[in-house]
Parts: structure tokens; sequence; C-alpha cells
């Protein structure tokens, strides 16, 4: 008897796509591979056989990944269990007889719309969207539309195997700064690709953007005063944000880094290319960690620049304490350093009990929206400060003056200093930051203790254990055999060097540590030395890296005291 | 007894067929139609020979357009070292059933 034409098709592709689902680690490409047979199965009968036996292969294959279970049917139960799977599986398949094929993964693109391109840039720039699924667990949750700008290699052809440089945060946007990464290539003859994770820059969804600015004055509030009430408030500040994004249908669940890495994985099919070059930088590491984990054959190689581990993790306050004291000590060493700021250590605390006493109050850009254009530099607000200008290498010539000038009482360019790092925090998107960082980070489910620094404090504590129920942790790749090269900055306040050791080690033989002298956060960004390096290595993955620029570091030329007129 | 890895009926004959063209990149279906395996058992082998690294896929862009890109697979050194010391031993197996 025949069937209406083309129904047993429909429903081998309805199958298959089922299989997929059913894949360990989806999108996995063996899903997309056997699916993609059904094309070239030219009878409608000898497909749907096909896509049945699709579903046992991936039924199989979770067993496989499911070990006491799969040891337990393993042998004379396999026969049985499989049918029963396969059984399950097609009453389960009546829950997904509504919905529709997923197309593959697919480049969309459109016109660049990005600033500060050079013509000569322009012709290299490829601009456009991929749509992702909102939740890998749900194909019928809709789609997100991801930002992808490609950068050609200046020299043509491109070699195979592209460089995806992927961004910290979590919630920084990046390709809107495609001009700024198109200038020191991270490796000249590859392809640069540039991705702006979900709910940030460019990429959908949009997350409470308004949410930094609203955050501004809750955290300044805390870093005036250790109040519960100014906890609260910032608390509360984040917990609308999180009803307004559940009330506009997000579901909250469709954040962390595992979600991030599968979105990375639909871009590279969408791409269309076969293996990649990973270069992750901050919040990227982790990303980069998990995405090596779980798709080591698509990567040829990886960079982790300033790693972020996964948890625990110590808290912040001690690591800026760390990166601090190291800055610090290294003034005392420093001729021109100790000779201009004799005891710069003393200075500082010296500093923060001044503050403690008499805060003054300075001058702000309106752009802050601060009354009168005022904010006052409490000890707590200066702590923040020196921690966050401990990240960039290009502060540290004129951070002991700081110190000093706001110790002697001229607090003259503060006001320039703050709203220049408020600004640069204000790109970051908050909401995707919580979003991301509650799913991944379990520490922040704790009970901070009421002493606790202002460093902490400042941190996703109280919010974390309302924002969203835990998602699966991100992932170091133990023992894995991509070549694997660990960048890391001696003063750095978030990505301690110790830290970024630890996980060379845990990642074993395949990785390469190397400390920078002198440099904070993000070594690549601040080092031509790094740069140096990491290009090469992304070239030459298997080979030591000549490393002897490092040793070659040119000192801080610090800029000596205020001289008065 | 534990079976010996990689020495299943059907591993033997995917290892055999991918051996015959050892330089040529295969589609999963052309497999399956060489081996008489179906596809619920060949992908199972192929993701664990590729988990083994005895096996390398990538995807090939289609012959005809509006068909989608395939994955292809072709065996990789220790892949054709295991499938040569499989045919070896089937051989050897062989000559000694036909000596006795």
């Amino acid at each position: 008897m025949n069937a209406v034409p083309g129904l047993w098709r429909r429903w081998a592709v309805k199958l298959a796509q089922y299989a997929s689902w059913v894949l360990p680690g989806a999108p996995s490409p063996w899903g997309d591979a056997m699916r993609r047979e059904l094309d070239y199965i030219g009878d409608d009968r000898a497909a749907l056989r096909w896509a049945l036996g699709c579903i046992v292969a991936s039924y199989r294959a979770r067993l496989a990944h499911w070990p006491s279970f799969s040891a337990r049917i393993a042998g004379r139960h396999v026969a049985t269990s499989g049918t029963l799977m396969l059984l399950i599986g097609l009453a389960l398949l009546e829950n997904a007889g509504g919905q529709t094929p997923s197309p593959p993964p697919t480049f969309d693109e459109t016109t660049c719309d990005v600033p500060d391109v050079s013509p000569q840039l322009r012709p290299r720039l490829r601009c456009g969207t991929i749509s992702v699924p909102r939740s890998y667990d749900n194909p019928n949750a809709g789609r997100f539309k991801l930002a992808v700008v490609v950068i050609k290699s200046e020299q043509q052809p491109s070699w195979p195997e592209p460089v995806v440089y992927i961004n910290g945060g979590p919630g920084s946007p990046l390709t809107v700064y495609a001009a700024h990464q198109a200038r020191i290539p991270y490796a000249p003859r590859r392809d640069l690709i540039l991705v702006d994770q979900r709910g940030t820059g460019r990429s959908e969804p949009s997350l409470c953007p308004d949410l930094a600015s609203k955050l501004l004055d809750a955290t300044l509030a805390i870093a005036a005063t250790n109040t519960e009430e100014a906890a609260a408030n910032r608390r509360s500040t984040y917990l609308a944000c999180r009803d307004e994004a559940i009330a506009g249908g997000l579901d909250l669940r469709n954040f962390g880094t595992r979600v991030t890495v599968e979105d990375l994985e639909w871009v590279r099919q969408a791409l269309r290319v076969e293996r990649w070059n990973v270069y992750g930088e901050s919040y990227g590491t982790t990303v980069a960690m998990t995405l090596v984990a779980l798709y080591p054959d698509a990567i040829r190689s990886v960079v982790l620049d300033s790693v972020y581990p996964p948890d625990p993790v110590p808290p912040w306050s001690t690591t800026v304490n760390d990166a601090r004291d190291a800055f610090l000590a290294y003034c005392a060493r420093n001729q021109v350093c100790s000779t201009s700021f004799p005891d710069l250590a003393g200075t500082y605390q010296d500093t923060l009990a001044k503050l403690d006493q008499n805060p003054p109050v300075v001058a702000v850009p309106p752009q802050m929206r601060q009354p009168d254009d005022r904010v006052r530099i409490t000890a707590s607000l200066f702590e923040v400060g020196v921690s966050d200008l401990l990240y960039y290498a290009n502060a540290y010539p004129t951070l002991p003056r700081m110190i000093q000038s706001v110790h002697d009482g001229d607090t003259q360019g503060l006001g320039a200093v703050l709203a220049s790092q408020f600004a640069t925090a204000a790109t970051l998107n908050r909401a995707t930051h919580a979003a991301v960082e509650c799913r991944d980070r379990p520490h922040f489910r704790k009970q901070l203790p009421s002493d606790a620094s202002v460093l902490d404090r400042v941190q996703l504590f109280g919010v974390c254990d309302r924002w969203s129920e835990p998602g699966p942790s991100p992932l170091v790749p133990e023992r894995t055999k991509v070549p694997t090269l660990v960048l890391a900055g001696q003063f750095d306040p978030v990505a301690r060097p110790a830290s970024s050791r630890h996980v060379t080690a845990l990642i074993g033989d395949s990785a390469r540590f190397i400390e920078f002298p002198l440099i904070g956060h993000n070594v690549r960004q601040f080092s031509p030395c790094g740069a140096r390096i990491a290009s090469d290595f992304i070239d030459h993955p298997e080979q030591a890296p000549d490393t002897s620029c490092t040793h070659r570091m040119a000192p801080i030329r610090f800029l000596s005291k205020m001289q008065p007129p | 007894m534990p079976r010996k890895p990689n020495n299943s009926r059907q591993t033997r004959a995917l290892l055999a067929a991918l051996l015959d063209r050892s330089q040529t990149w295969r589609h999963g279906y052309d497999l399956a139609k060489e081996t008489g395996l179906r596809s619920g058992t060949l992908y199972p082998l192929l993701m664990r020979l590729s988990e083994q690294g005895l096996l390398e896929s990538r995807w090939q862009e289609a012959e005809r357009p509006g068909l989608p890109p395939r994955h292809v697979y072709r065996l990789t050194g220790p892949g054709l070292a295991l499938a040569r010391e499989q045919e070896l031993t089937a051989i050897a197996a062989e000559r000694a059933g036909a000596l006795a």
C-alpha cells in the first residue's frame, strides 16, 4: 500500500531531528551528520529506516556517556533496553510532533555598521547575524540573533583555521570594537571571528539595557555607606530587572557559559569552519576552557589570556589585595618610584584612613548624573578605584602619583579618573553579567560576612540566590590534547598568576604557562611581547614559543611626585 | 570475559571498508550500504572510533547545489594501523583454517 506521498519522508525528518536532541552535548556534529544523510537517500522508506536507526544511535551514544547505567545494561540487556529506549523516544515524539525541523546554522550577511573603520579595513569585513536556539533543550522556544563580524586576513588567501576571539565580562560588547580588534592581528594570516555573546552588544536579547546606569547610584551608595539599606537597594535594582526580563518572556536558564559554548559551536557550524583557534581573554577564558572540554575536535589551539577559572575562586578582595601588594612592593624596589614615593604602601593605608575621617567631595562630569555633579570620595570608593586601575598596565606609571596626590589632599584629577572608570564599566551589560555569573558561580549564593570588604560587597552576593537557579558548571579541559597557551600578568587584580598556574597544571602536558612581569589584566592588549608570543603560538601550536622577550620587559616609567607650583 | 575493544564483527567490517579506500573521504550512507550496517549501529561505531582518535571527520561541501554539506570520514594513522592489523589477523586466521 502506498502511503501519502512525502509523509514517510516528513516522519523521517522529524525522527532524525529527534535523534539530534537525544545526542549528548547538542548541537553535536553527529546529529547533523546523521540527519543530513537523509537528503542523499532517494527512497522515502529507506530514509525512514535510516532515521529510526539514528534514534537508536543517539540513545546508544547517550548511554555511552552515562557509564554506570551503560555498564549495568551491557551485554544481553542491550537489545531489550535499546528497544525500550526507542519506544520511549517514539512516545516522546508525540510532544515534538508539531514542531518543524530546525534549519541548519547559517550566516546571514548584512551591511557592516562598525565605527572607526578605515577604508583599508572596510573591504576585509563581513558582518551579519546567526540565529541560535534560545534554548538548546527546547527547539520550540524560538531563536536569538547573534551579531558576528569576520575580519578577513590582510593577506589573501587566508590560512585555514581562523581565530575566534572570546572576550570578557561576561556582558561586554565586542563587534562594535572590530576596528580596534583588527589593529594588532591575533595571527596575521588568519581570519578573525568576533561574536557578541547572547545578551551583549548587538546580539539578542536586549536585557535591561539601562541597568548599568541604575546600578551606578546603588554602587556608589554601597561605597559611601556600608549599610544594609544600601545593599538592599542595589539588590532590588537587580531583581526589578530580573522581573522585567521574565515578564518580557525570557527564561533566565538560557544563559551561562554552557549556553554560550553551544552558541559558539553553532556559529562555527554556520560559518562552515572545520576547526578554529580559540583566543579567550578574562571571562572569555571560562568559555574557551569549556569549549575545549566539550568540542576538542573542532579546536586546533587555544590561548587563555588572564584566566578566570570556574569556582571555587578566592574572594575578589583577596585577589585584589595580593595584586596591589605586589605592585606596591615593586614600587619599593624601583629606584624612581621609591625615591619619589618612599613607603607608598604606608601612604596608601594613610590615605584610606584620611578618607575615612574626612571624605572630600569632587566634581564629576554631568554624564555621571550625580546630584550637583559631585561625588564624595570615601575610602571604599578610593579602594575600588585603585583596584580598577590595577587592571590596566598603562595606568601604572601614574598610579603612585595619584595615591600620593589624594593623600596630600589634592583630589583635582580624581573626578575625571572616576568618570572614565564608570564610563568603561557602563559598557558592560550588568543584567547579562548577572544572568551568566548567577548560573555559573555557586559562590555568589553564599552569605557575605558583615565585615566583608567593599570589593566583595559590590559583587553578586545576595542577588544570585534570587536571580535564577544554578546552572551546569563551566569546565576545565583536564588532560586535553589541544595545545594550550596560558598567559598571566604579574599584577592582575582579578586573574592571579597563581590561579593560572594551577589551571595550567590541571590541563596537563598540552599547556604552557607564561607569566608577564609588570603587566595586569589582558596580557596581549598591553604587552607587545605577549601579542607576539600568542601570534607565534597560534601559527605553530606544537612548538615551544620563544619567550625571551618576557625577560626584557622595560621597567615601568613612573611619573615622579608632582612639584608644587 | 570482556570483549576486546574494536574487535566486534561490525567494527571489523567498518574498518575493512574504510581501509579499502583509505585515501577517500567516505559518507555515512555509503558506508552503511557497503557494510550492511544500519545507521543505529554504524554511527555509534563511527563516534567511538573518532573519540579514540582512529577516525577523522570533516564537513564536505555538497556536490550539487541545494544539498547540505555532508560529514565524511577516513582513518587516521593509528586507525589505518589498527585496520591493517585486523586485516592481517583475518588473513592469518583464514590461512590457519585452510591448513587445518
